[in-house]
């Protein structure tokens, strides 16, 4: 009995170490790239799904996929901000972290804006896939307004 | 009367009177109408305070400029506090030529400037709309401005040497939706308040319009909006310019935040696809131009 509890004790303590250390391995730095590495790759998709769906190009077979990439991408956004990550090459406004319950709120809208686009596409109605893409941008928008500090583009 | 095109506007005025009489009140096409054009000037950005549910067009917001902070009048019916009290010539000569009530002068970080250009039928509509809305009782700031801006013998003065009220004239060889989109860009939505540079004066430079604003509302930079060639603007095509001006997405599918998406959520994206096209169409016709920034 006693060796099963060393042995659990022990398990716990490695198990624990372990996970701190993994934790620890995260670099602000390396969480802004990646955070950024992902919004660019949202861009990318979002983009892609303009041109499709104003006809600029003609693949509409793959409208669905862009979506569903943005479901998987934009549901990692809420771990994208770990705390520490706010300093450095970021645009990252201090907000985020000083207010966490609006800004997990904010996270949500996204994520329930992108499932009714997913379930817009399915449904195939060109009228009802704008307007639940155009309320998808209201909510990028909305949280780059008051979370992102804004840069002049192109200079 | 104002020059060039009074026919209309007194005709818009008859029209307007005549419903007025008939039924008591603004028709609702005539209500709609004034709904879309207010969204179209951009009046609740400004006029609403920045705070969590502060009430739409009562006014609050601070405006931070190089001649102080302004704080934006309210602009709902309420008569103690607002514009309740205000007759319809006393409106447009608000809105039009920058001069209160009162007699007093506006500083132009009010755009009548740009709003001097709007048809009378127009700034008409706006006022019987922000009429049909609720009336809040919120009493007005006073501006906090530098000593030399305070007495409003300067915005008299400052009328005097930079100001002269003129309608918009359409120009016969441009394309309808050239001339729409002038209207939309350079009077009601007065796009060059804060994508064009300005003078030591506060002025907006008329040689340099919409080529980029070093220093924009809140000491932002404000990016040029006349294709030069290089970056921006320039290489959008008319269908990028409208999804922008729809949604807020830009060509690379990043989402504007500051300013511009409060803009795109309340003016830009509430326009019908035609005035956003016609948008698209005058300013990709204009001649290249890029203030430099800091």
């Amino acid at each position: 009995m006693r060796r099963i509890v060393t042995f659990l004790s022990i398990a716990l303590l490695v198990a624990a170490g372990t996970s701190k250390l993994a934790r620890a391995e995260t670099s602000p730095a390396n969480a802004i790239k990646y955070r950024q590495a992902i919004m660019k790759a949202i861009n990318g998709h979002f983009s892609a799904f303009f041109l499709i769906n104003t006809g600029a190009v003609d693949q509409g077979p793959y409208l669905a996929a862009h979506v569903d990439a943005l479901a998987a991408l934009g549901a990692e956004i809420p771990a994208l901000f770990p705390a520490g990550s706010g300093t450095g090459k970021t645009e990252a406004l201090a907000k985020i972290w000083e207010e966490p319950a609006r800004f997990a709120q904010a996270a949500t809208a996204g994520k329930d804006a992108t499932a009714k686009l997913q379930a817009a596409v399915k449904s195939g109605d060109k009228a009802e896939i704008s307007a639940a893409a155009k309320s998808l941008g209201e909510a990028c928008k909305g949280c780059h307004d008051r979370y992102r500090k804004e840069e002049t583009k192109g200079r | 009367m104002i020059p060039g095109g009074s026919t209309r506007a007194v005709a818009g005025w008859l029209a307007a009177t005549l419903v007025f009489l008939a039924t008591g009140s603004p028709g609702d096409t005539e209500l709609a109408r004034g709904q879309y054009l207010t969204a179209a000037a951009g009046c609740v950005t400004c006029h609403t305070d920045t705070a969590d549910g502060a009430p739409r067009f009562a006014g609050g917001r601070a405006l931070v400029t190089p001649f102080g902070t302004f704080y934006t009048p309210n602009i709902t019916p309420d008569r103690p506090t607002g514009i309740g009290t205000w007759t319809a010539p006393q409106f447009v000569q608000a809105v039009r030529s920058g001069v209160g009530p009162d007699g007093r002068h506006y500083y132009p970080a009010f755009p009548y400037p740009s709003y001097a250009g709007m048809t009378e039928e127009d700034a008409l509509a706006i006022r019987n709309y922000l009429y049909s809305t609720p009336a809040v009782n919120r009493p007005n700031r006073s501006h906090e401005l530098a000593w030399y801006v305070r007495t409003r013998l300067a915005a008299w003065g400052w009328q005097k040497l930079f100001f002269t009220p003129a309608v918009f004239v359409a120009s016969p060889g441009q394309s309808v939706d050239w001339n729409r989109g002038a209207y939309l860009v350079r009077h009601l939505g007065h796009c060059g308040e804060c994508h064009s540079p300005r003078n030591q004066f506060g002025a907006v430079r008329t040689d340099r319009e919409l080529a980029g604003n070093p220093a924009g509302p809140d000491g932002k930079e404000i990016p040029s909006i006349r294709s030069d060639g290089d970056a921006d603007v320039a290489d959008w095509t008319t269908e990028e310019l409208e999804t922008f001006l729809d949604g807020g997405m830009l060509p690379d599918g990043d989402f504007v935040g500051a300013g511009m998406g409060e803009i795109i959520s309340e003016e830009t994206g509430r326009l019908t696809p035609a005035d956003r096209r016609a948008i698209a169409t005058y300013l990709k016709a204009l001649p290249p131009m890029r203030q430099p920034m800091r």
